[in-house]
């Protein structure tokens, strides 16, 4: 029996060891993260109340930025996957500006109740997505180039009209949402970070079960089709769902882009294209990825806090440019 | 016997542009079909229709029994499988993990392959010859080797029927033998319907007893490779001469596009149309003339009378130019002659190459004088001509001065005889 058929062989094996690796490493991160910020907490002072109140504050935030990180980092990887592309990601397609648009209506319209805001910012991705590939589809045929330059168009104008919200709106704090634009993990809303992690786990899930699927799509819609898997159907659900992750992320934390970008192209070089894998393996990598950057937000010139969609975009801007320069699909041709 | 699948009345094709009209077609279990026809004919429709990725407009496909579009995705991989042509942007995947994507529907998302899909994967691997690069990335292997793995990604799905899309075109002649052989080998050792999209029409008629013939999504023509492979057919679909002849070896038909009489092109036409042209030649003098005339699409060029073997002969076998030959090294005979003569009555215009005459073949003059006589075109070469004239003598060179005197045209460089003769 050749020992590599049944996907054991010593390639996958240490991938899957990887994987768990970082699964393990989650809590370290959590926990050194957790006692470093402007505010110094030593360790011997977690059982005072006034070190409870910080500690817990700042692992809400951990959770916030891990579980956006771990939704943005899925999201992109199924975008990846459907359109074989590794440029594309929720930011990039506009996904995460019609979500932020959504919310940012939502709460114009005095609607932000915990699980109406996510539901908005849900209705603003699709509504985006949607626009987005019937301007990219010419023919019949969807363009993936035209795909991804429509997203970044519609993502724009999204962006813009959000702006102009923002500046025209009269009530008080509205300055926060500029800020909010940036992304920031404070968190508002414990029920809001519970409602929106739960949809979050809950699209992870859902794309994780259709790892073997979203394999068969990487060879395209029609080969996928040859294998027994109903395309349609199949890309219908993953785009949902990672619009799901994508929107729910998004009303927590705002705008956040790169993440869904390197994470899953990272992912990949390391854990291989295959999804059972890679889909676990980008989430962490995505939640770790996300709450290591926002400690650096929050301590690199504290007591000032920069928002952390400029740590994610300094360290992704310059990545994007290089996946640009050494020809787009690497890895996927 | 079973059928393997059946189309009744398919009329098929994308959003206003209807590809597949009235198409009835139906193949046994077991049996090796190829489809046939020229691009565009709708050979790759009609397999997405097989497959169930486009549902027919009207009439109806079954697969194996029963109706494709009813068949659950899952059932219908089980029952037949596609090996594209290429798979465009395949990613990092291994091929020991490609070919396990053909068991893609019968895994859970977590569960390694059981005994069971283990042993069908492995003996995919082992029928595709693609043992040995289980472990190597897909997308560094040679054309021939991911055909191969492609053909083992389909067995994996151990189905019944198996579409193969042009199989063989990205491969050199011993790698499609090669793949042929496997396919082959998988129709007679487990019956396995194959049915294939080919643009090799003796490949197909090789390895297929039977062979389909499509023309602007209709069938033109089903059957034996001797039934299907004739000359008028084949010109009515691909609007090319092709040359039908039997294959010494085999006895099956062997096919060769004839570009010589490709319908259409300028200069076509031959001797019907009165432009036929004579060559006398002989040493290999006709040789460059003889490629000039047939490259551009000169019809009904002859030539002759030429001795067998001489360089001038062999031009016009391998140009496919009817030319009247005499034995080698023998002098012009008069049953050659007599042919020759034949062929220069019907030129228009007769050129004369830079031959060296001799007692031999100084006879060829008279077909030229002939010509001149009947009032067509000369054409003759007066280069060097004392220096080639051995006749007794000196024959030749009066003659031909006596046609230049008589109105035939002195030629004697390429450039001067193509730009006279296109006059």
């Amino acid at each position: 029996m050749n020992p590599s058929i049944n996907n054991s062989g010593a390639a996958r094996g240490r991938r899957a060891v990887y994987v768990w690796l970082l699964a393990a490493l989650a809590p370290v991160v959590f926990f050194l993260c957790a006692f470093v910020g402007a505010a110094p907490l030593a360790f011997g002072e977690w059982s005072t109340p006034q070190g409870q109140a910080i500690l817990s504050l700042r692992l809400s935030r951990i959770i916030c930025g891990f579980m956006a990180g771990a939704g943005l980092a899925c999201s992109g990887v199924v975008l990846q996957a459907l359109l074989r592309n590794p440029l594309a990601d929720p930011y990039v397609l506009g996904i995460s500006s019609g979500a932020a648009l959504g919310a940012a209506a939502a709460i114009m319209a005095g609607a932000a109740g915990v699980y109406l805001l996510p539901l908005c910012a849900f209705a603003g991705a699709a509504a985006v997505l949607a626009l987005v590939l019937l301007l990219a589809r010419q023919g019949g045929v969807t363009n993936v180039y035209s795909l991804l330059l429509s997203g970044i168009i519609v993502g724009s104008i999204c962006a813009s009209i959000l702006m102009l919200v923002i500046s025209i709106a009269p009530i008080e704090g509205w300055h926060g949402i500029t800020w909010w634009m940036l992304g920031n993990l404070q968190v508002t809303s414990l029920a809001l970070l519970a409602f929106a992690s739960a949809l979050i786990t809950a699209g992870f899930a859902g794309i994780w079960l259709m790892a073997r699927k979203l394999n068969a799509l990487t060879l395209g819609r029609e080969m996928a089709h040859y294998l027994g898997v109903r395309s349609g159907p199949a890309i219908l659900w993953a785009v949902v769902l990672a619009t799901i992750s994508t929107a729910a992320a998004v009303a927590m934390t705002g705008l956040i882009g790169f993440v869904g970008l390197i994470i899953p192209h990272l992912a990949r070089l390391v854990f291989g294209p295959d999804h059972r894998v890679l889909v676990p393996a980008s989430a962490l990598a995505g939640g770790l990825f996300l709450v290591i950057c926002d400690t650096f937000a929050r301590t690199i010139m504290a007591p000032v806090e920069i928002p952390v969609g400029v740590i994610t975009a300094l360290i992704g801007g310059p990545f994007f440019l290089f996946l640009l320069r050494r020809r787009p699909g690497g890895w996927f041709s | 016997m079973n059928s393997a699948f059946e189309f009744h009345g398919v009329r098929a094709g994308y959003r206003e542009r209807p590809v597949l009209e009235d198409i009835s077609l139906k193949a046994g279990a077991g049996e090796m079909l190829a489809l046939l026809g020229p691009n565009g004919a709708g050979k790759s429709t009609l397999f997405r229709v097989l497959s169930g990725l486009i549902r027919p407009v009207a009439g109806r496909v079954m697969l194996c029994g029963a109706e494709v579009q009813r068949l659950g995705a899952a059932r219908r991989a089980r029952l037949l499988a596609v090996v594209p042509q290429e798979l465009k942007m395949p990613p990092a995947f291994t091929v020991g993990e490609m070919v396990a994507m053909g068991r893609v529907t019968l895994l859970s998302p977590w569960q390694r392959p059981s005994e069971e899909d283990c042993k069908v994967i492995e003996r995919a691997l082992v029928y595709a010859d693609v043992n040995e690069l289980c472990d190597r990335p897909f997308d560094l292997l040679s054309g021939g080797e991911k055909q191969r793995v492609l053909i083992a990604m389909a067995l994996a799905q151990e189905p019944q029927v198996i579409l193969m899309d042009e199989p063989t075109t990205h491969l050199d002649p011993n790698h499609s033998l090669e793949i042929m052989q496997i396919v082959e080998r998988l129709n007679r050792e487990r019956g396995l319907t194959v049915f294939m999209i080919s643009h090799d029409l003796n490949l197909a008629a090789e390895f297929c007893r039977r062979l389909v013939l499509l023309d602007h999504g209709r069938i033109a023509a089903d059957g034996t490779p001797s039934e299907v492979l004739r000359e008028e057919t084949l010109h009515k679909v691909y609007h090319c001469q092709m040359r039908v002849q039997s294959d010494p070896g085999t006895g099956l038909p062997f096919v060769r596009p004839d570009a010589r009489h490709a319908a259409g092109l300028p200069g076509a036409g031959g001797a019907e149309s009165g432009r036929a042209i004579h060559v006398i030649a002989g040493g290999g003098s006709g040789a460059e003339v003889l490629r000039r005339l047939a490259f551009n699409n000169y019809a009904g060029v002859t030539c002759g009378v030429l001795n067998e073997r001489d360089t001038d002969a062999q031009v016009c076998e391998a140009l496919g130019i009817r030319a009247a030959l005499e034995k080698p090294f023998s002098p012009v005979g008069h049953q050659a002659f007599r042919k020759a003569e034949e062929m220069a009555a019907m030129a228009k215009t007769v050129i004369v190459c830079e031959v060296p005459f001799g007692p031999g073949n100084v006879i060829n003059l008279k077909l030229a004088e002939d010509a001149l006589k009947r009032g067509a075109r000369v054409l003759v070469n007066n280069a060097n001509l004392q220096a080639r004239d051995y006749s007794a003598d000196q024959q030749a060179v009066i003659r031909i001065m006596e046609m230049i005197e008589q109105g035939a045209e002195a030629w004697n460089s390429l450039h001067d005889m193509m730009r006279l003769i296109a006059r």
